[in-house]
């Protein structure tokens, strides 16, 4: 281990991924630590002169106690599969199409698809809400076109709050995975596509035989921001159904596992049951994204 | 060394001799003011008079703004971390309970403040809401919002229904049933109507260990949401939405159950024409209360600016100059009873076709019941509005969304 | 019209109907910032620009410190970018190419770190940046973030397919250091996947509003989505002003977006790598 330069070859990585971790030691340790203490304490939001340790009481009144945890925590799955993840299947092709060798105007549309990422969240539920009002949108008008049944009262009733939040959920977050999907097939060799064109092979065969091959660490990439995110949705479905006072709207439909987490806290002010909740939370987005990876594996050794 | 140590006992002196911190008037204060949506356009007139200026030549106040879930998320995030906020912390009733409960907030009747000569002047049931068990003022009313029926006159005439008499909730949907003609909604929602027998939302949730008492008040409520809904007469509108706002631009809701503070909402932007709207008392001459303000000094803030931010207090909610200024502003009614016999009060009002609604809304303040706050509030009332919302939507009967609501907040507050 | 043209026809058609479904909403941002504030809020929604800009526009210097805000909200976005471009490729370069002891565990803990939910941290935090004296600095809200988790993770897996390990090799062998590799091979190589976290990067710290408002109490050194918060009020009618305040908050994203774009579609001919 004379080789000064092997030496260095094997210390460069931690020199490389030090920043990160030290920024962790400073700054993420201790609020992470006390939110692990806070969560086997009966500890309120304000005012704890000598909180009361309780063990895993907060976690355990959680799973079988709380009515509304688990009816929370399925909204926020059901919302992952028709918001955070269904649209995977339009910014893969999009990104595809965009991508297009003959495309013109590629940077317009690139924007346009893009700018729902950039608004902000408040704006973006405001236009939403109305668009899909009862007596004056846009949609029900559209609908009444086809059909004079009655109309549909998207935000008052629990079918429709999910469904106009995973409109707002795939609205909003196509365009990024469309970019992420973007930067992925710049690193796909243009010399395939040509020797498949060679040996006449359709776009579409193209596309399953070399893209989504080539491109399966990035989908997992994507798939697995989506799950972190999508299981952490708050903002959305709080500004949509009025805040904490409406936890979620008609039959709690809105309400996502994030946003009972936070009515916890701040608005029950109960910070030790809020800090138990995100640890399960947690738990279950841990779980959720082996499942990913195992998935991926297997498509992988296919 | 030496010169450190003297430091010191001259800071160990100085804490200890002047634990009262009492507010000098020949030191210049800058007093931070942490508030939410219209405060500070009501206030930044009043220190801008000339009254405030002659008395508190030494006082400037800067403001932190934000929109009203940001200012409270703020304000509970830094309490929670026990750290310094704003010397002056506006609180809206709905926060009040839990403050209430949980302390952080200095205790306003202790010394050196002593806000019990200055409370007996402010209503009752305000006072009453920011009081703890043991006596203790959490924060001092500033502005409170009498519930009130507010009406369109021409519309009325045009139906024939006399509106400033209604006896019982019955007779008002009769009258709504009568409005709802040529494309006029009686009401925006049916939920808008709720509140109301409960007090406006604003304490009496939990009493003696038991929530939702007495049941018949509860299920009442509900019911009279079930019948403006079946009664066919609201326009199914989300407040602040953008056909809320056009359906009253359009002159097409003809009623609205509100604080008083709405007419201000109604002046400026929702139907900015005079003359088309009075107010009258609520349906069988129900006092309620739909919101109001409080200002707090938290217990995080240093003792000399404690005293500085008092005087500010003392002088929002105490002094006439400073309650009728939010008033003309903002529309805030005033939390302070002697403004009650000021002339502006009996005047009459060019909005409202000339009529006195003033002592109307003074009339209602007064007479507002006392209501038990808790630490549950919050938590009750999330739980509540779900079900008044399955009521609206005909999933429920009154009674089953009763029990539904009861067996949830049991299990949430075990 | 040649062929060719005409054959990508359809698939100009459903990226314009998409496009526009896309830009509706945001057009309308820019739509309303031009009603006077009583004009706002109305039913059916404008659709064209109105004549209440110079009105709003008053209404809103009057309101607030405009210019500052800007600032703090371009200098903060500015150099969370920046060093999360630096760091992040950094990292990410260490994990994607470096066999290392810890490499999986260590990679795996800082993914486990994007999973922790936290709302509730703000708390404990608040109260660090009260003892490190950061209050109204734009510390709190650049530094602990400077080598993100979700920077690391889009750059380790950018850098894993798109560099070859030949190339490393050869650069070694030609003399240069494990520094030098970084600078003159990877940084230039990474360009796309650099663009899409700059663009990330920018957009969160940009549209961060509870980290501010609570961090940065003085309105003078605030951010712009906190210090427009300011405009919602019931009353006292200030729509106008707010609708202008989000539109022009939108338009650097914008400008930040096209530059960093071009950058994200090199054109398949120009591909990242050539083997």
């Amino acid at each position: 281990m004379a080789n000064p330069a092997a030496r260095r070859q094997k210390i460069a990585p931690y020199v490389f991924i030090a920043p990160f971790f030290v920024l962790f030691l400073v700054f993420g340790l201790y609020p992470i630590g006390y939110s692990i203490w806070s969560s086997f304490f009966s500890m309120k939001l304000i005012g704890n002169a000598a909180p009361e340790f309780v063990g895993f009481r907060n976690y355990v009144n959680v799973l079988t106690v709380d009515p509304f945890f688990y009816q929370a925590l399925l909204n926020t799955v059901i919302l992952l599969f028709t918001g955070s993840l269904l649209q995977h299947f339009i910014a893969l092709p999009l990104a595809i199409l965009v991508n297009g060798r003959f495309v013109r105007g590629r940077e317009l549309f690139k924007t346009a698809y893009f700018l729902p990422y950039i608004t902000s969240t408040v704006s973006v539920v405001v236009i939403f809400g109305t668009l899909f009002d009862t007596n004056y949108g846009l949609v029900n008008w559209l609908i009444g076109l086809f059909s004079d049944g009655e109309k549909i009262r998207w935000l008052q009733e629990a079918p429709g709050i999910k469904a106009v939040l995973s409109v707002i959920l795939n609205w909003k977050f196509v365009g990024f995975n469309m970019v992420v999907y973007l930067a992925g097939l710049q690193a796909i060799p243009t010399e395939l596509y040509e020797a498949a064109e060679v040996d006449g092979a359709t776009k579409l065969r193209q596309h399953l035989s070399i893209t989504l091959p080539l491109l399966l660490p990035v989908i997992f990439f994507a798939v697995s921001l989506s799950i972190i995110g999508g299981m952490q949705i708050f903002e959305e479905p709080y500004i949509l159904t009025g805040g904490y006072d409406n936890m979620g709207g008609d039959a709690n439909s809105g309400l996502t596992a994030a946003y009972y987490l936070m009515f916890t806290a701040f608005k029950a002010y109960r910070l030790g049951k809020g800090s138990a909740i995100a640890w399960i939370l947690f738990l279950v987005i841990i779980a959720l994204n082996a499942v990913n990876r195992r998935v991926t594996r297997h498509l992988e050794n296919r | 060394m030496k010169r450190l140590y003297s430091f010191l006992v001259l800071a160990l002196v100085a804490i200890t001799l002047l634990p009262a911190q009492a507010f000098d008037p020949a030191k210049k204060y800058e007093v931070t003011f942490g508030g939410y949506g219209d405060l500070e356009k009501a206030y930044a007139e009043v220190f801008k008079s000339a009254d405030f200026k002659a008395k508190y030549p030494n006082i400037t106040v800067k403001f932190q703004t934000a929109d009203f879930g940001g200012h409270h998320t703020r304000l509970t995030t830094i309490l929670a971390a026990g750290e310094q906020t704003n010397d002056i912390e506006a609180l809206e009733v709905g926060f009040i309970a839990q403050f209430v409960e949980a302390g952080g907030l200095t205790d306003l009747n202790a010394a050196p403040f002593k806000a019990g000569v200055f409370t007996k002047d402010i209503v009752k049931f305000a006072v009453a809401n920011a009081t703890t068990d043991s006596g203790s003022l959490i924060a001092m009313p500033v502005d409170i919002a009498p519930a009130v029926l507010f009406y369109r006159e021409d519309l009325a005439k045009k139906a024939g229904v006399k509106m400033d008499a209604l006896k019982n909730w019955d007779e008002y949907i009769a009258a709504l049933k009568k409005l709802s003609v040529g494309g006029v909604y009686g009401i925006e929602h049916p939920s808008a109507v709720q509140a109301i027998p409960l007090n406006g939302g604003k304490g009496g949730w939990f009493s003696g260990g038991k929530p939702l008492e007495p049941k018949a008040k509860f299920v009442d409520a509900l019911k009279l949401v079930e019948k403006v809904k079946a009664a066919k007469v609201d326009g199914d509108l989300g407040a602040w939405s953008g056909p809320w706002s056009q359906a009253y631009l359009d002159g097409k809701v003809a009623t609205a159950v509100n604080g008083a503070w709405f007419g201000g909402t109604l002046r400026t932007w929702l139907s900015p024409e005079p003359g088309k709207w009075r107010v009258a008392y609520l349906p069988g001459k129900i006092m309620a209360s739909l919101g109001g303000t409080y200002l707090s000094i938290p217990q995080t803030v240093p003792a000399p600016r404690k005293a500085a931010a008092w005087e500010v207090i003392k002088y929002l909610t105490t002094s006439p100059n400073a309650q009728l200024i939010s008033f003309r502003a903002i529309d805030a009614f005033p939390a302070l009873t002697t403004v009650y016999k000021d002339p502006v009060m009996d005047e009459p009002v060019a909005f409202y076709g000339g009529q006195k609604v003033r002592k109307i809304f003074a009339d209602v303040a007064l007479n507002i019941p006392e209501n038990k706050v808790s630490e549950y509030d919050n938590l009750i009332l999330g739980i509540w509005n779900g079900a008044v919302t399955s009521v609206v939507n005909g999933k429920a009967t009154p009674e089953a969304a009763y029990a539904d609501a009861l067996k949830k907040i049991r299990a949430t507050i075990e | 019209m040649t062929r060719r043209a005409l054959a990508a026809l359809p698939a100009h058609l459903t990226l314009a109907v998409f496009g526009l479904i896309f830009a509706l909403p945001f057009w309308m941002v820019f739509v309303l910032a031009s009603w006077p504030a009583r004009e706002v809020l109305v039913f059916p929604p404008h659709l064209w620009f109105g004549n209440g800009l110079l009105e709003n526009w008053q209404q809103l210097l009057a309101r607030i410190p405009f210019a500052r805000n800007y600032f703090n909200s371009f200098g903060i976005a500015t150099l969370s970018t920046l060093g999360n471009i630096f760091f992040c490729t950094m990292a990410g370069y260490a994990f994607a190419k470096y066999r290392f002891k810890g490499r999986d565990f260590l990679y795996g803990f800082v993914i486990a770190t994007m999973a922790v939910p936290g709302f509730l941290n703000l708390i404990p935090f608040y109260k660090m940046m009260v003892k490190f004296g950061w209050i109204n600095t734009w510390l709190p809200l650049v530094v602990p973030g400077l080598a993100g988790a979700f920077g690391i993770f889009l750059m380790t897996q950018f850098l894993t397919n798109s560099i070859p390990d030949e190339l490393l090799d050869a650069a070694r062998i030609d003399g240069l250091t494990e520094f030098g590799i970084l600078r003159r091979i990877i940084f230039p190589l990474a360009k796309p996947g650099l663009a899409v976290l700059g663009v990330v990067t920018f957009v969160g710290s940009w549209n961060n509003f509870t980290g501010p408002l609570v961090l940065l109490p003085k309105v003078e050194s605030t951010t712009l989505p906190v210090a427009l918060s300011a405009l919602n009020s019931r009353v006292d009618n200030n729509l106008g002003a707010l609708m202008l305040g989000n539109a022009l908050t939108l338009l650097p994203l914008i400008i930040v977006f096209v530059f960093f774009s071009k950058r994200i579609i090199a054109g398949l001919t120009a591909g990242a790598v050539k083997q």
